[in-house]
């Protein structure tokens, strides 16, 4: 029905012919390859071709679902703007000040800083990814090397997604069971990193695989052809093209670690007043910190300039983070000759 | 000799550190389970899903928070997939094609944010917001909502975008070779190619939503009571956890181990789902572009 009123709309305005490509599918693959259909709307539009009902009520829809389109996506795209914008707002002049960033906790008095907090961040995410990284490695080489296709690996992708799903409080709550209380850890880094590693398992996992599986195949025949065994030619040629990508994953993951709170709230700790050097002490990440100051707060009169102060570092270190791994990404892509 | 009893050995270690995550979720399941069986067996059931919270009376019913978190996932995922659909829509047919890239990485971006950062934004802007508009405390399931569907747009926006981008482009040359609008093209050729990838993008955000604790527990009250609107204070299975495992001991403790088997129960349900809908493909959520 409409394709018959655009047929009849053509042949009705006497169409002037024009070199395929004159206008170009560059600005948008919707006009066709000789921006046929813009011609023909342009035409509607100054009476020089004259259209059916059916071919206004189908461009009217087309006109106004685009700008739909437009609004949503202005609006979605605009709360990212609005979100970043309110936090540094909120706390960058605090976040920025070194006697605040450097400084000592206080949990009475009002001017304290959070240096002990950026360093319990840090040591957790350090931590983490230590026990994290040869874990989802080794399992994403199995996966894309020698597992196949058999029941083991179905069983491995299941275990692997199931895991990905479980709520960070879950994890938190079955940290506080077992590395809290049953291996006797208490607050601490370990128990906290432990916990963290399993949470974040799968999606390194899955990282280091896609990382793996863009090393193109042929390298690894060219390897096995030369008489390496399998392991030497994942070890020797796979896994090091791979690194750039399982980097950047890891990075990504840390910038996870150092956001996540509600798995860290019950196993690492909430206010600490001193640098925790080591794994069994107990920390105070600083998104483990807000909380605190959220419902502790009242304690310190200057409760909410640190929480807000916090949010505004929290945010920036990790958009930091995410910007680092999204360029060395770009970088090692281009050194290797592979384009966008 | 030597190299293939050693390549034996690797292929078993490389074999444990996958079966890790098999065994971690293992663990978890056993742990939920054995932690909420003191609640199963001195409570029973029947108290456990009934609607009263009173500890001191021996009253564990957790029907409020499952209700509290249904309902906030529900409108978090009403209020964000319009807006993720249609942005996925702008990032592969609408959007000039040189600021794609651009778009894309801002919407990643909100990806990284934080829960807690999103959740003192909620506290201590979109609260107070609400407050003054409505009258009432300003915290609640309207306020919850919000926050979700900024938390669930990132997630439902990528894997939409996916979908849409691994429709075949020679779908959309011959619908629109045909004289069919763009917006004809969108809706009757490249929507229904990319269903099952939009489908599983809201049941991962729904996910999403189910889990989130931090930026829910900053929004949404606290009150263990059912929400009589919109805008009252109410509880959701994670900020209950969150704020009562602490200072809990005995059956109530084990109660609030028996939300997070709840918990699990859910989210292990909706991957089984998302499985089934995306044909077996990893439901595992991507962090590296």
């Amino acid at each position: 029905m409409e394709r018959a009123a655009w047929t009849t709309a053509v042949k009705v305005g006497g169409m002037r012919e024009v070199e395929p490509g004159a206008t170009g599918a560059a600005g948008g693959g919707w006009l066709g390859p000789c921006g046929a259909q813009a011609r023909v709307e342009k035409g509607v539009r100054r009476g020089s071709v004259k259209a059916s009902a059916a071919h206004r009520r189908a461009a009217l829809a087309d006109r106004l679902a685009t700008a739909g389109i437009w609004a949503l996506s202005i609006l979605a795209l605009s709360t990212v703007a609005l979100v970043i914008g309110a936090v540094l707002w909120k706390g960058l002049g605090t976040a920025l000040s070194p006697a605040f960033v450097f400084g000592k906790p206080q949990a009475m008095r009002e001017g304290g800083g959070v240096w002990p907090m950026v360093v319990s961040s840090f040591h957790l995410s350090l931590l983490t990814l230590a026990l994290v990284v040869p874990l989802g490695v080794g399992a994403a080489v199995y996966m894309s090397e020698f597992a196949g296709v058999g029941r083991l690996a179905r069983l491995v992708r299941f275990g692997a997604d199931s895991l990905s799903a479980v709520p960070s409080v879950v994890f938190g709550i079955f940290g506080m069971v077992v590395f809290v209380v049953y291996l006797g850890l208490g607050y601490s880094l370990l128990a906290g990193a432990l916990t963290l590693a399993l949470l974040n398992l799968p999606t390194v996992m899955r990282s280091a695989e896609e990382s793996i599986k863009a090393v193109p195949r042929s390298y690894l025949e060219a390897a096995l052809a030369t008489g390496c065994t399998k392991w030497e030619a994942v070890k020797r040629v796979v896994l090091p093209v791979a690194v750039p990508g399982i980097a950047t994953g890891a990075i990504l993951t840390a910038g996870r670690i150092v956001g996540e709170s509600a798995a860290v709230i019950y196993t690492v700790g909430l206010f600490v007043r001193r640098v925790p050097w080591s794994p069994f002490r107990p920390a105070a990440p600083m998104a483990a910190n807000i909380w605190h100051m959220y419902t502790e707060g009242a304690l310190v009169p200057d409760w909410f300039r640190v929480a807000s102060g916090e949010a505004a570092l929290l945010l920036l270190i990790v958009l930091t983070l995410n910007l680092v791994a999204r360029t060395t990404a770009k970088a090692v892509r281009k050194r290797m000759g592979y384009r966008d | 000799m030597y190299v293939i009893r050693r390549e034996w050995l690797v292929k078993r270690v490389l074999l444990v550190t996958a079966m890790v995550v098999v065994l971690g979720l293992a663990l978890v399941v056993y742990f939920m389970v054995k932690e909420s069986i003191p609640a199963f067996k001195q409570a029973g059931p029947a108290n456990l899903f009934s609607s009263e919270w009173a500890p001191g009376e021996g009253r564990y019913g957790m029907l409020i928070f499952l209700v509290g978190t249904l309902a906030t996932t529900a409108g978090g995922l009403i209020l964000g997939t319009p807006l993720a659909l249609g942005l996925a829509l702008f990032l592969t047919q609408v959007a000039p094609r040189r600021s794609r890239a651009l778009f894309s990485r801002g919407v990643e971006t909100l990806a990284g944010i934080p829960s807690i950062v999103l959740g003192w934004l909620g506290f201590t802007i979109l609260v107070p917001w609400i407050r003054e508009l409505s009258g009432s405390s300003g915290s609640g399931i309207l306020a919850a909502s919000i926050v979700l569907a900024v938390m669930v747009i990132p997630t439902i926006t990528a894997i939409s975008r996916d979908a849409l981008e691994a429709v075949p482009s020679t779908y959309a040359q011959a619908s629109l070779a045909m004289g069919a609008t763009r917006w004809q093209t969108i809706r009757r050729v490249q929507l229904p190619a990319a269903k099952h990838g939009i489908l599983a993008a809201i049941i991962l955000g729904m996910g999403r939503a189910i889990g989130e604790t931090m930026a829910v527990a900053m929004v949404i009250g606290p009150a263990s009571v059912f929400p009589t609107s919109l805008t009252s204070p109410t509880h959701t299975l994670t900020t209950k956890i969150l704020m009562e495992m602490g200072e809990s001991t005995g059956v109530q403790r084990s109660s609030l181990f028996a939300m997070g088997l709840v918990l699990l129960m859910l989210a292990m349900a909706l991957i089984a789902l998302m499985r089934r809908v995306s044909g077996g493909r990893s439901a595992t959520p991507e962090v590296v572009e």
